[in-house]
């Protein structure tokens, strides 16, 4: 028992040196701030964007509802249906309320994605007014259009190949990185004319392609296309060079294998998961984009799901390409210097 | 002078590491560095090999400054300690890769493989090997280049009786080729036969430079190893 006591006190101490133990304080406090983000109920926070049409005669009962209930629905008139679609492409609207063709005096609603959280909460609580305004009569909505075809498997999809993306930059690359200092192999092959710059390409190179392979595995398997292939393959490009360069720097940053992982891990999920639930939660919605992984989750969902195309998001493409390059500098630096090398 | 070294320095928080170092080293010179653990001996070889950066002080090597290291790389072959190979490849890949670094010629692996006994285990993954044979490999791998400045660091260190035999016999015949070799040790009267000049450091300071046969009557050994 003696023995047991000190083996486990010594892997303690082990953990403790090479900052594995940190994650064991660090998941705790993500998952709780992730939650607390998540969580918001009040305000403004979780209201629906409605649009509904000027030139529509809406039944009175309908337009009365929603004012009432302006605390959690904000109404937003457009002058037709063009409008309304073109500010829900725009996401500034959750759907729109329109005529509904097949049952002439009962309205349809337009939404983006028929499997989304947004239309689950737009018909609940047209379901709930209607309940409260006119009894069991039949629902308002009679039916729901979407402007993106596409079920729930792909509307996963983003936040699958985000996670490739991310596994290889911050998880892969770094405990490489880390590996080669670590056993000297890096110092071996500075004793060879290679140049630091080269080293450091080839590293971006196979993080790259560990990642172009990983999502073009996915889309083989699960046969999922997208209409944009040259936009699409240009940011998973970008993605790749900045989350490749992310994952070298954060090797750079740590003496062996056991302290990239742990780096590694602190970085990945708060980089994976406010991107990817930014869809529901608003209030994720808004931090996410200062994270580089909503520069890219936010291309990959708008080109998979909603056909977007990069014209509209060079900025996005822009900006990942100049974080990658700048990260990738900070490596040259530290490698020059042979940080803890 | 085939190395020129003036005002070498390196400090770990300014107490451990090397002191302003100046010394030459002439062509063929087998160079033993001793001193006991942590008077800077590694300190000083991994410099000249650029595993660390100086602090300050100027190194020329065959008239090429240190920095410029894809020049310097060529001159000099460092064979560490700890043998630092790509363990889950095959001893003739980890040549072949550092060959292709180097743009060697292919066939000088096949020559290496040959010169150090190495042809029964080419196939061999590095670390099924023992710590002998990492070591030869990781000395072949230094002479691919064929570079005149040959720096050891510990080469014996965690050998047995034979295995050290047969690094000397290595040192030995490298030094017979012409080669220039610094090697370090902490076990002088092991190099009493085998080096033609003896370097001391002591707490990071050089504190003896001469002939074997001079240091072993002075007072830094008497000192020192008494």
């Amino acid at each position: 028992m003696r023995n047991i006591f000190i083996l486990a006190f010594n892997d303690l101490a082990v953990a403790l040196k090479n900052k594995t133990i940190y994650l064991v304080l660090f998941i705790p406090l993500f998952v709780f701030i992730s939650l607390g983000l998540l969580d918001r109920t009040d305000g403004d926070v979780n209201k629906i964007k409605i649009g509904l049409i000027q030139e529509y005669a809406y039944a009175p009962e309908i337009t009365r509802s929603v004012k009432a209930a302006e605390k959690s629905i904000e109404v937003t008139w457009v002058k037709n249906e063009e409008e309304g679609t073109r500010l829900l492409k725009e996401h500034k609207i959750d759907g729109v309320l329109v005529k509904n063709e097949k049952t002439p005096g009962s309205l349809a609603l337009l939404v983006l994605k028929k499997e989304s959280l947004p239309t689950v909460a737009i018909v609940q609580s047209f379901s709930a007014l209607q309940k409260a305004a006119e009894g069991s009569r039949p629902s308002w909505i009679s039916d729901i259009r979407a402007l993106y075809a596409g079920g729930v498997q792909r509307q996963t999809l983003p936040t699958w190949i985000l996670m490739l993306v991310l596994l290889v930059g911050f998880i892969i690359l770094p405990a490489q990185v880390a590996e080669e200092k670590e056993k000297k192999l890096l110092l071996a092959l500075l004793q060879t004319p290679i140049r630091e710059v080269q080293w450091l390409t080839a590293k971006l190179i196979m993080g790259m392609v560990l990642i172009i392979i990983a999502v073009a595995f996915l889309h083989l398997l699960c046969r999922f296309g997208t209409v944009n292939l040259f936009g699409y393959i240009a940011f998973i490009a970008a993605g790749s060079y900045c989350f490749s360069a992310f994952g070298i720097f954060l090797g750079f940053l740590c003496r062996n294998q056991a302290s990239a992982r742990t780096l590694g891990v602190v970085f990945y999920l708060p980089h994976l998961l406010p991107s990817a639930l930014s869809d529901v939660s608003q209030k994720l919605t808004v931090v996410a984009p200062f994270l580089p992984s909503y520069q890219l989750y936010r291309p990959l969902q708008s080109m998979l799901l909603e056909d977007g195309r990069i014209a509209d998001m060079s900025f996005d493409w822009l900006y990942l390409v100049l974080v990658g390059t700048f990260l990738f500098y900070l490596s040259y630096v530290l490698m020059k210097k042979r940080w803890l090398m | 002078m085939q190395l020129e070294i003036r005002d070498l320095t390196k400090l770990y928080d300014q107490k451990r590491g090397l002191l302003p170092t100046s010394f030459d080293v002439i062509k063929g010179e087998l160079i033993a560095v001793v001193g006991h653990n942590g008077a800077g001996k590694s300190t000083l070889l991994k410099m000249l090999a650029n595993w660390i950066l100086p602090d300050s002080g100027q190194v020329l090597i065959d008239g090429i400054d240190l920095r410029n290291r894809t020049a310097v790389v060529r001159k000099v072959g460092f064979i560490p300690e700890v043998p630092n190979l790509f363990d889950f490849f095959s001893v003739e890949y980890n040549l072949k890769l550092f060959a292709a670094l180097f743009q060697t010629p292919l066939l000088r692996v096949d020559e290496v493989l040959r010169e150090f006994n190495m042809i029964p285990f080419r196939k061999n993954k590095v670390q099924v090997l023992s710590k002998g044979l990492k070591q030869r490999v990781n000395i072949g791998r230094a002479l691919l280049a064929d570079p005149p400045v040959l720096l050891f660091d510990e080469p014996t260190s965690g050998l047995d009786f034979e295995m050290t035999k047969e690094i000397y016999r290595l040192l030995i015949g490298m030094h017979d080729a012409g080669k220039t070799i610094l090697f370090t040790s902490h076990r002088p009267e092991e190099i009493k036969s085998l080096a033609t000049r003896i370097m001391v450091l002591h707490e990071g300071r050089l504190v003896f430079d001469g002939p074997p046969q001079k240091y072993f009557q002075s007072e830094v050994h008497e000192n020192l190893y008494a």
